[in-house]
């Protein structure tokens, strides 16, 4: 079966600096060939470390990473194939764009008139022609980052590794280079594997979304399948858009069970299958921001709805949305999105007393 | 990549530990040898183990003013050399912000050091507008050949060594930090006080090493300044040389080795100098 | 073009808000600022001059002593400082010091660059190894000239200028050199070197062509440094030149015995060479540095 040569598996793959803990803690992963990854997670889970891995910037102390079908540790960066765009862009201060994009064909002895030609015209597809001589530090951070993407895409690698590229932008800049970013994969056609901290970066670039947590992965998939439908607890919490409820199974009935909240409020929620649960079990539900009504209390409440009483804590205008933060039944973190003309048609105060109220088959149980 | 670099280290360290060993550690054993000798007289040495050189040093009372008069003039250099360096320093840095030049080595030490006579002298042109000012009558005789002129020459020639570590330290500094203080209300001397004074302690240890152990080291600054008047360690030693007393000189040498070791060691003990530098 | 290429780097300080931190709201200088200038000014003064009386006096008449007034201008003792015999062997012990001084310089640089390679990572021994260098910076110079002379006595090795000058020399400009290549390379980003390996470059590609370049204007720094503590060097060397002095050492002879201004125009020459060396370094640092100079886009 044929891969493509860009397609990268993680089979047990485990790195530990110190002997003690490990920073990656036995990673399983198949990244398909084309296709674009973020790994994704805060400071300090091993995404990092696991790219730097794959480029074979540190070398894994148990398991192999195949690139292409071929296990390649122990091979030194240029071996593999693969290139890698760092944090800070690493561009050579003393080099001009050309000389910086042109560096990989320079270490291989291409003559000067050869790589400088290949050189243009790769600065042709990023648009940086008319940067061609001038020092990185005469550039705007979005330029910069166009030149780390040339340099690393001359060698023609058949994996791209990016490590957090947009974290240095601000807001407005970071969403305009996203798509450049995407565009450029598309263009070359390889895999890219991008790190970053930032979840909406990640669900908006990537084809496969790996969500890790203190060295393991947590939750790999889709971007639609990590962000509406978290296995657990954690990814719910990660990537935000859910509300996490935690509770006591009271009765299983059928396809559905009562979980009880602390504050004593019965919630139905169809039960998943892949977990088992059992009377008196612990267990989170996780329902969608965007799935919750707000209603009056007094109202009643609709048939097949599952509800909690809150009261409003802050409310925030998002634009297109109002986000308002409730304490629900003592859970402090409970947040609605509610579309903005809803919201102005009958507005809330602080303070107000609300009933948050969903679907029953729309929430979730989670590990 | 670990033990590969680790390699590497020792690789890249050697060509040093090619300068260090036999020219600095060996020369030292040697020295430390030799003040365990006797002397034949002539300049060769006896190789029956004594510790009467030793002996001799710490029951004389030459050694104990010797040092006396050393450590007198490393403290004077030291304390000069600080404040005005230190100034300069914050000067250079918050004032001006300037980088640095590393100039003012322009010459030999020795004729930077004798520049000061025709200043200093009883002819010298400090004294002659002075009287020709009206300000004495006499031409004042402390100024050349004394402590004084000593002292002038030493922090003349070293506090450089405090500028650039202090300037370095300085420069270090976080002007937001000082920004933040200011809003605060704190006035410049506080921030002075508070602030760039604990901030640049780093810089501070390091010049006062350079000053002390260069200052401890040396013999012909307070030789020629002071007109002979004074004597230094050093100056003792190199006459015990002159006259090829090899074994008392050794001792001497070693001794003085440890006083300057643990002077520096007690002011690397009030910083971490090794911080300061490798990152 | 779109609207990113028209954004500066975000997070960038400017340098005029830096440098003013101090500097009072109300505008105008505070007068601290004026007391600190005066310090500053009499440092600097004091610093050059005496020698600046020396150049003076240098020209000073025939009829002229080594102390003002000056009695006439003339180049006199220029002449008596290259023809007089006792005034020593002063154009020998200059070519001489300048020859060493350039050997110690090569060698420091190149030592000092592995040096600072090499303690970038810690490596056991790392702390013996640092320790040892401060040591022998802190040693009192003639303590260590006895040694190496007491030792090369043993060994039966001859005092050369050339060789165990050199290595005494070396004892007292390493650890200059090393500390100077430890705060240049503290600021090298270890990214650009793992750039280049990711790009292909072998280890000595990446260092000739990455680290070495970026690291010239701290490699000349110890350049500089190294010639100057060099050719200054007295203590260490005077054991160990062996019969043939270097200029330090020949000075102190001339001290010693001569009593005329010829010595004062000894001083205006070794100040013009070194001079001459020194703005030459310094030229080739800011030529570097200019071509890196950062300016923010101009549109």
């Amino acid at each position: 079966m044929d891969l493509g040569p860009g397609h990268i598996e993680l089979a047990g793959v485990v790195k530990s600096f110190d002997g003690f803990v490990n920073a990656v803690d036995g990673v399983n992963i198949k990244i398909p060939d084309g296709s674009y990854c973020c790994l994704l997670g805060p400071s300090g889970c091993g995404k990092t470390t696991i790219l730097r891995m794959i480029a074979g910037h540190e070398d894994p102390t148990a398991g192999e990473i195949l690139i292409g079908g071929e296990n390649v540790v122990g091979l030194p960066p240029v071996a593999r194939r693969t290139a890698m765009m760092f944090q800070s862009y690493a561009l050579f201060p003393h080099l001009s764009v050309r000389d910086n994009v042109a560096f990989a064909l320079r270490v291989r002895g291409i003559s000067k008139a050869e790589r400088h030609k290949a050189s243009d015209a790769m600065m042709e597809k990023v648009q940086l022609t008319e940067f061609a001589d001038r020092l990185p530090a005469q550039l705007s951070g979005g330029q910069q980052q166009r030149v780390a993407l040339a340099r690393a895409a001359i060698t023609e690698p058949r994996v791209l590794l990016l490590d957090e590229p947009l974290s240095a932008l601000d807001e407005h800049l970071r969403i305009q280079m996203r798509q450049e970013l995407r565009y450029m994969q598309r263009e070359l056609g390889i895999t890219f594997v991008h790190v970053t901290h930032t979840q909406l970066e990640a669900i908006a670039l990537a084809d496969l979304v790996v969500v890790m947590e203190k060295g393991k992965i947590r939750q790999a998939g889709a971007a639609r399948d990590v962000y509406a439908s978290p296995k657990d607890r954690y990814v719910a919490e990660f990537l935000g858009g859910q509300n996490v409820l935690s509770g006591q199974v009271q009765t299983v009935n059928g396809h559905l069970a009562v979980v009880v909240a602390p504050a004593g409020t019965g919630i139905t929620v169809p039960l998943t299958p892949g977990i088992h649960v059992d009377k008196g079990d612990s267990i989170a539900i996780a329902v969608r921001r965007d799935d919750v009504e707000l209603v009056r209390p007094g109202a009643a409440a609709a048939d097949g709805t599952a509800s909690v009483p809150g009261r409003v804590t802050a409310i925030e205008y998002q634009g297109y949305f109002v986000k308002v933060m409730l304490d629900a039944d003592g859970n402090q973190d409970f947040v609605v999105y509610v579309s903005e003309r809803k919201f102005f048609g009958n507005p809330l105060g602080v303070g107000d007393a609300v009933l948050a109220t969903w679907p029953v088959d729309v929430a979730r149980l989670l590990h | 990549m670990g033990a590969r670099d680790r390699i590497f280290g020792w690789v890249y360290v050697s060509p040093l530990l090619l300068v260090l060993v036999p020219f600095f550690v060996a020369p030292l054993l040697v020295v430390i040898t030799a003040s365990f000798l006797e002397s034949d007289g002539f300049g060769g040495l006896i190789a029956t183990p004594t510790l009467g050189n030793y002996v001799d040093i710490f029951t004389s009372l030459l050694t104990f003013n010797l040092y006396l008069e050393t450590i007198k003039f490393t403290a004077l250099t030291w304390f000069f050399s600080l404040i005005i360096g230190f100034w300069v320093a914050y000067f250079l840095v918050f004032h001006v912000r300037s980088p640095l030049l590393g100039i003012g080595f322009w010459t030999s030490n020795i004729i930077r050091m004798i520049s000061w006579i025709p200043l200093l002298g009883k002819e010298g042109l400090i004294n002659m507008s002075l009287i020709k000012a009206g300000v004495v009558h006499e031409p004042l005789e402390f100024l050349l050949f004394s402590s004084f002129s000593v002292v002038v020459a030493y922090v003349h020639q070293l506090t450089i060594f405090m500028v650039v570590p202090i300037f370095n330290a300085m420069a270090r500094i976080d002007k937001r930090v000082v920004e933040a203080a200011l809003d605060a209300g704190a006035s410049r001397f506080d921030i002075v006080r508070l602030i760039v004074l604990p901030l640049s302690k780093n810089g501070i240890a390091l010049g006062s090493i350079f000053v002390v152990s260069i200052v401890m080291g040396d013999f012909f600054v307070i030789k020629v300044m002071s007109g002979g008047g004074s004597a230094s360690v050093v100056g003792a030693l190199y006459e015990d040389v002159g006259v090829l007393q090899y074994p008392s000189a050794a001792a001497s040498a070693v001794l003085l080795t440890i006083v300057v070791t643990l002077l520096v060691t007690a002011i690397l003990r009030t910083v971490d100098v090794r911080k300061e530098i490798a990152r | 073009m779109t609207a990113a290429d028209h954004a500066v780097r975000p997070g960038a300080v400017s340098k005029a808000m830096v440098a003013h931190a101090i500097a009072p709201r109300a505008g105008g200088r505070p007068w601290t600022f004026y007391v600190l200038l005066t310090v500053f000014v009499l440092y600097v003064l004091a610093l050059y001059g005496p020698m600046i009386c020396i150049y003076i006096l240098s020209f000073q008449d025939v009829r002229g002593g080594l102390v003002f007034p000056i009695k006439g201008f003339s180049l006199h003792w220029f002449v008596d400082l290259f023809t007089q015999v006792r005034t020593g062997d002063v154009k020998g012990s200059f070519d001489r010091s300048v020859k060493l001084a350039a050997i110690v310089t090569v060698i420091t640089v190149v030592v000092s660059f592995l040096a600072g390679m090499a303690f970038r990572r810690r490596f056991r021994g790392d702390g013996i190894v640092f320790y040892l260098m401060i040591g022998s910076l802190v040693a009192p110079g003639l303590v260590l000239s006895i040694g190496v002379g007491l030792l090369m006595h043993f060994i039966g090795v001859e005092g050369r200028w050339y060789t165990t000058a050199v290595g005494a020399q070396l004892s007292w400009t390493l650890p200059f050199g090393v500390l100077v290549m430890f705060a240049v390379m503290s600021r090298f980003d270890r990214a650009w070197e793992e750039a280049a390996y990711d790009l292909g470059a072998t280890r000595w590609q990446a260092i000739r062509l990455v680290v070495i370049p970026i690291l010239a204007p701290g490699i000349v720094a110890v350049a500089l440094f190294g010639f100057t503590l060099s050719y200054d060097e007295f203590a260490r060397t005077l054991q160990t030149a062996g019969s043939l002095n270097t200029l330090p050492l020949e000075i102190w002879t001339i001290t010693l015995n001569v009593t005329s201004p010829s010595l004062y125009a000894l001083g205006t020459i070794t100040t013009i060479v070194s001079f001459t060396i020194i703005v030459a370094c310094l030229g080739s640092i800011a030529l570097m540095q200019k071509r890196r100079a950062s300016r923010v886009p101009a549109y």
